[in-house]
């Protein structure tokens, strides 16, 4: 780590749990990021400004006006650019250390799978249910950490799957469901509520992939900004699930992030 | 008496208040609640009876066991607290 490093990253450096060795780590992690809206856009900045070093964007759509409200990683100059070719702009200037990688399109299954099986943390950031069930299908085969978040109106939800043990996946907690029910382009979201729930994953990403205390695995925490309430309620693990059961030791576990430091 | 709340997502929809009923397991308590409170069984339940597929239960904040009969057994100051998936991001 050079000087300027030292600089930048000196208050992660502080803290006992992280050091130097933790940055370092960080700084040889590779995360991919699912979508680049609400969610996605402060895990995105979050990431890059902690010095996690290379970051796989991946979303298909623009920046359109109605996005900016909240998606705080794209600015009004950015309307009608690829969404994950402005948050490259952004990430890139806010952290020249980070390696940030763009798919502009969407992944098919067997994509999603090599993809995921390249990095340490899958986060989900996308805005409906296909899409987290096949990365709850996609992460349990890969044996890869998926931080999953969903936010609408004043609500949000946050669990971390850890496929690599005996934890409980998305389809344990919720049967596979075709319809959507509903989104924030139809129902709304309070901007900073995706804040909130964005920092929790982008804390749960960094936790993970420096083994740093209790994360959200087997758990679930939702949040109601109406009254601030923050409820964090025990899942357990489906013996009859299609994804997960019987998969925990059927393959060797992925490298630790440590062994990329 | 067990306690039962719904989440705000699910107030949106529909009147789901919080209520109090007595039974010895959640599909009791839930049929309970029901009688009292008509307009909330379609958002928790299909028109088969079975628990919607983005909707958990959750007894004394650990997800139910048995989803299909909801024959988990509940005690006296048990809290049954129903959520819904959220997909919005």
């Amino acid at each position: 780590m050079n000087d300027s490093q030292l600089n930048r990253y000196s208050r992660h450096i502080l803290l006992p749990e992280i050091d130097l060795s933790g940055q370092e780590r960080l700084l040889a992690s590779r995360i991919l990021i699912i979508g680049i809206g609400g969610l996605g856009s402060p895990v995105a900045m979050y990431l890059a400004a902690a010095g996690v070093g290379n970051i796989t964007l991946c979303d298909h759509d623009r920046v359109d006006l109605g996005n900016l409200q909240r998606q705080i990683v794209h600015s009004t100059a950015d309307i009608g650019r690829k969404k994950v070719t402005s948050a490259y702009d952004t990430l890139s200037a806010l952290n020249p250390d980070v390696t940030v990688n763009t798919i502009d399109h969407k992944l098919d299954e067997d994509q999603l799978v090599t993809t995921a099986a390249e990095v340490d943390i899958v986060v989900d950031a996308s805005d409906n249910f296909s899409t987290r069930f096949l990365l709850n299908k996609v992460c349990v085969e890969t044996q890869t950490p998926l931080v999953s978040g969903a936010a609408i109106r004043f609500q949000g939800q946050v669990l971390t799957i850890d496929p690599r043990g005996n934890n409980p996946c998305y389809r344990c907690l919720y049967s596979e469901n075709g319809a959507e029910l509903e989104s924030c382009a139809q129902h709304g979201v309070l901007a900073p509520l995706v804040g909130i729930i964005a920092s929790i994953q982008a804390t749960e990403t960094i936790k993970m992939l420096l083994g740093i205390g209790r994360t959200l695995t087997g758990r679930l925490l939702q949040v109601d900004a109406t009254n601030m309430s923050f409820r964090t309620v025990t899942l357990r693990s489906d013996p009859e699930c299609p994804i997960c059961a019987g998969r925990a030791n059927e393959r060797a576990p992925n490298p630790s992030p440590a062994a990329h430091a | 008496m067990v306690t039962l709340r719904f989440t705000p997502n699910l107030q949106r929809h529909v009147e789901a208040p919080a209520a109090q009923v007595k039974a010895a397991t959640v599909y009791q308590a839930l049929e309970m609640y029901f009688e009292q409170n008509p307009q909330v069984r379609g958002y928790v339940l299909d028109d088969q009876g079975v628990v919607r597929k983005h909707v958990a239960i959750f007894l004394n904040q650990e997800l139910i066991h048995d989803r299909v009969d909801l024959s988990d057994p509940i005690g006296e100051d048990d809290d049954i607290f129903v959520a819904q998936a959220l997909s919005g991001g």
